[in-house]
C-alpha cells in the first residue's frame, strides 16, 4: 500500500464521487422511475426540484474529475520512481493487473460524463425537458461505470508493492513483449498511417459536407486510430528513438509535457466530433471538433517533420 | 450552450459575500488556516526532500558495509582492492567514520576521517583537506558544532574521551562549509588517523567503503558482482538511498495528512453547516430573486461563485502564507517534527522548492471539498419558493 499525499488526496476525493455519486444515483433511480412532465403532483414537483441536485451532483464530480485525471497520471510518474524497474508511469501501471484496465476506464468514463453533461444542457436547453427520464437512465448506468473505476482506483493504489520489480515502459511497449500490445505491433506503419490520414481527410470532407452521422462515426474511430498511431509511429519521433513507443513519458517534464496537450486536443476534437454524430439537436461544435483534431494531426505530424528536416532520415 | 461565466452574476456573488461579512470571514479563515497549516508541510517536506537528495547526489554510486550478525561491522581495507579488479570501477575508498556522544551537551557529532593524499569521495571534502593540518592532530568542525563547543568554553581544542577513558585533545583548526548546511552542521572533520585513535579502531579496518563508478549504467551490475564476491556485506546503491528518503518523506507527509483528514472531514461538516443556516433575510433575498426572473441554475451558479470566491482567494492566500512562514521565518514548530530528535538539528536553512504537482496537490485537498460542502446547502437554497419566503 502506497502513503504518499498525493495517493491520498485522490483517494479522499474518490470517497466523496463514490458519496455524493451515491446521492444522485438514488435520486436519478426515484426521477427516472417516476418522471411525468405532465403530472402536476407534488411528486413531481419534489422530483423537479431533485433533478436539479442530482444534475449539479454530477457536474460537480465531471469538473473535478478532468484536472484529477491529469494530477492522476502525474502521480503515477511520482510513484515511478519509487518503484523499482519504472521508469515512468507506464510501469506503474504495469505493476498491478487492474492499472490498465483502471486507466482505460477512466478515459471512458471521461467521455461519458462529457457525453452526460451535453445531454443535460441540450435538456435544459428545451423547455419541455424531453431527454429528463433518459439522461438519469443513463445517470444509472455511468454511475455503475463511476463505481467500478473508484474500486480499480482503491485497489490499484493498496495493491502496488513498493519492492516488486516492475517492467519499465520500454519493455511493456515494444514488439517483444508477450502482453497483449504486442499484436499491435504487427500493424504494418503504411497501412497505419494511411488509415490514420485517410481517416482524418474524411473527417475534414465531411466538415464541409456536413454529414452528421458520419462525421461522428469518423471521429469515434479516429479515437483509437490515432492511440494505436500514438504508440506505434508517433511516439518514436518525438522520443527521437526508434525503440521507444511510451504513451506516458511524454506527459514527463523531459518532453515539456507535450503530452498533456496531445490528449487533451485529442480528447476535445473526438469529443466534439462525437456528440455531433450521437447526440440529439446538435449543430454547432463542428469547428471545435475540427480545430482539436487538425491541432492534434498537426503537432504530430510536425514531430516527424522536424525529425526529417533535422537528420535526413525518418526512423 | 456551454456555460460561460456570467460576469454580472459572479459581481453579484462578490457584493453578497462582502454583505455576510462575519460569515464569509469566519468560513475564509478557517480555510485559510487549514491549507495554511497543510501547505507549510508540504513545503517542509519537499525543501528537505530537495537537500537531501543533493547531499545524496554528492555521494559516491555504491557504499559497500560489513553485516556481522545482523549489524553494520567494520570492514577490511583489503576489500577495496578486490573490489578495484572489477571493470567499470572508477575508484574505492575506505571510509572512516562515526558518531562521537558529547555528553555535556547531549548531542551527537559526526566524525569523518580524512586522508590528506587521498581521493575525497566528496567534493566539499577537497576544499577542507587543503585547509586541515594533517601534522598535528587537528580539526575543522561544522557550524553547529563550533556553536555547541563555544558554548561549552571549548574555544581552541576539545578533549575526546577514547573507548579506554583516556583523553585525546584536537585542534579546532577552522570551520567545516559545504554546500548544503545539513550536510556540514554536525559534522567533524579530522584525519583518518586522529578518527580511528578516538574509536579505537585497527589500521587495517574501516567503517565503510564507497565506490565510484563512471557509467551510471552500470552501477547495478557492479553492485551485485561486489555482493557476490562478499556475501557478508550489505551493498547500498546511490538509488537504494534516494528511493527510501523519498518513501521516508512521503510516509511522513502521507501519516500527517492521514491524520488531517479528519480535520479536513470537520471542515467539511463547518461548512456544511454554516451554509445550511439561511437568516430570513437571505431567504426573502433568494425569493425575490427568484420573483424577478432569476432560475434555479442561476442561483445555484451564484452560489457556486461564491464558494469559488471564497476557496480560490484562501487558496492563495493560505499558500502565500505558507511561502513566508517557511522561507521567510524557517517554520519555527513545524519542523521539528521532520527534521528528528537529535540536539544539533536546529540550524539548516530551506532551499526554496516550489513545484506545480504540490500546488496542484494542496488544490485538490481543499477547493474540491469545500465546493461539495456547499452543494446540498445551495441546492436547498435555490429550490426555495419565492411564494412562501417573500410572504
Amino acid at each position: 500500500m502506497l502513503l504518499t499525499p498525493e495517493v491520498l488526496a485522490i483517494l479522499v476525493l474518490n470517497l466523496l464521487f463514490g458519496l455524493f455519486g451515491a446521492v444522485a444515483f438514488l435520486l436519478s433511480l426515484k426521477i427516472f422511475l417516476k418522471w411525468d412532465a405532465d403530472a402536476t403532483t407534488p411528486l413531481q414537483y419534489t422530483l423537479e426540484k431533485q433533478s436539479f441536485l442530482a444534475a449539479t451532483i454530477i457536474k460537480y464530480i465531471f469538473s473535478v474529475k478532468v484536472p484529477l485525471f491529469a494530477f492522476f497520471v502525474f502521480t503515477l510518474d511520482k510513484i515511478s520512481g519509487v518503484i523499482t524497474g519504472a521508469m515512468c508511469a507506464a510501469g506503474v501501471v504495469d505493476a498491478t493487473q487492474s492499472g490498465m484496465y483502471l486507466i482505460a476506464l477512466k478515459i471512458i468514463n471521461l467521455y461519458l460524463f462529457a457525453s452526460w453533461l451535453k445531454l443535460h444542457s441540450i435538456d435544459m436547453s428545451d423547455k419541455n425537458q424531453p431527454y429528463t427520464k433518459l439522461k438519469f437512465g443513463l445517470f444509472l448506468l455511468f454511475f455503475l461505470s463511476l463505481l467500478l473505476e473508484l474500486v480499480l482506483d482503491f485497489r490499484m493504489f493498496g495493491g502496488i508493492e513498493i519492492d516488486k520489480m516492475v517492467s519499465c515502459c520500454g519493455s511493456i511497449y515494444s514488439s517483444s513483449s508477450t502482453s497483449a500490445l504486442s499484436t499491435l505491433f504487427k500493424i504494418d506503419n503504411a497501412l497505419l498511417l494511411s488509415l490514420f490520414y485517410g481517416n482524418y481527410f474524411l473527417i475534414l470532407l465531411f466538415f464541409f459536407l456536413k454529414k452528421k452521422y458520419l462525421f461522428g462515426m469518423l471521429n469515434t474511430l479516429f479515437l483509437p486510430l490515432s492511440l494505436v498511431s500514438l504508440i506505434l509511429f508517433f511516439g518514436t519521433y518525438i522520443y527521437e528513438l526508434p525503440s521507444h513507443h511510451c504513451p506516458f513519458c511524454f506527459l514527463q517534464a523531459d518532453y515539456y509535457y507535450v503530452g498533456y496537450f496531445i490528449y487533451l486536443s485529442l480528447f476535445l476534437g473526438t469529443f466534439h466530433g462525437m456528440m455531433i454524430g450521437f447526440m440529439p439537436k446538435v449543430e454547432n461544435g463542428y469547428k471545435i471538433s475540427l480545430l482539436f483534431n487538425s491541432l492534434y494531426v498537426i503537432l504530430l505530424t510536425l514531430y516527424v517533420l522536424f525529425y526529417y528536416f533535422k537528420n535526413g532520415v525518418l526512423l | 450552450m456551454r456555460s460561460r461565466i456570467n460576469l454580472y452574476i459572479v459581481e453579484y456573488a462578490i457584493n453578497s459575500l462582502l454583505r455576510q461579512k462575519y460569515k464569509t470571514l469566519f468560513i475564509g479563515l478557517v480555510l485559510t488556516l487549514l491549507i495554511f497549516l497543510l501547505s507549510s508541510v508540504f513545503f517542509i517536506t519537499n525543501s528537505m526532500k530537495h537537500e537531501l537528495q543533493a547531499t545524496v547526489d554528492a555521494l559516491p554510486e555504491i557504499t559497500v558495509q560489513k553485516i556481522k550478525a545482523g549489524r553494520h561491522d567494520e570492514i577490511d581495507v583489503d576489500v577495496i582492492d578486490a573490489i578495484l579488479e572489477l571493470n567499470g570501477v572508477e575508484s574505492a575508498v575506505a571510509r572512516v567514520w562515526g558518531y562521537y556522544y558529547f555528553q555535556n551537551a547531549g548531542v551527537n557529532f559526526t566524525l569523518v576521517g580524512i586522508d590528506e593524499y587521498e581521493e575525497q569521495y566528496k567534493k566539499s571534502f577537497v576544499a577542507a583537506a587543503s585547509k586541515l593540518d594533517f601534522t598535528k592532530p587537528s580539526m575543522l568542525v561544522g557550524e553547529g558544532v563550533k556553536r555547541v563547543m563555544d558554548a561549552n568554553y571549548y574555544k581552541e581544542y576539545f578533549n575526546f574521551i577514547k573507548p579506554d577513558g583516556s583523553l585525546k585533545r584536537v585542534d579546532i583548526g577552522g570551520v567545516f562549509k559545504a554546500e548544503t548546511e545539513l550536510e556540514s552542521n554536525d559534522i567533524i572533520l579530522m584525519s583518518k588517523e586522529s578518527v580511528r585513535e578516538i574509536f579505537d579502531m585497527k589500521e587495517n579496518k574501516a567503517t565503510d567503503i564507497v565506490v565510484r563508478v563512471a557509467n551510471f549504467n552500470e552501477v547495478a551490475t557492479i553492485a551485485s558482482k561486489i555482493k557476490l564476491l562478499y556475501p557478508d556485506t550489505r551493498v547500498i546503491t546511490k538509488d537504494d538511498l534516494k528511493i527510501s528518503y523519498q518513501n521516508i518523506f512521503d510516509y511522513k507527509s502521507g501519516i500527517f495528512l492521514a491524520l488531517f483528514t479528519t480535520a479536513l472531514f470537520a471542515f467539511f461538516i463547518i461548512i456544511y453547516d454554516r451554509a445550511s443556516g439561511l437568516s430570513s433575510e437571505q431567504k426573502r433575498e433568494i425569493g425575490i430573486l427568484k420573483a424577478i426572473g432569476w432560475r434555479v441554475d442561476d442561483v445555484l451558479r451564484e452560489k457556486f461563485y461564491e464558494g469559488f470566491v471564497v476557496s480560490l482567494l484562501a487558496y492563495v492566500v493560505g499558500i502565500t502564507l505558507a511561502l513566508a512562514f517557511v522561507y521567510i521565518f524557517h517554520a519555527p514548530f513545524l519542523r521539528e517534527i521532520f527534521s528528528g530528535y537529535s540536539q544539533l538539528k536546529t540550524s539548516f536553512a530551506l532551499p526554496f522548492v516550489l513545484d506545480m504537482q504540490t500546488l496542484a496537490l494542496l488544490f485538490f485537498l481543499t477547493v474540491p471539498l469545500y465546493i461539495a460542502a456547499i452543494i446540498i446547502p445551495s441546492w436547498r437554497s435555490a429550490t426555495l419558493e419565492a411564494d412562501e419566503v417573500i410572504r
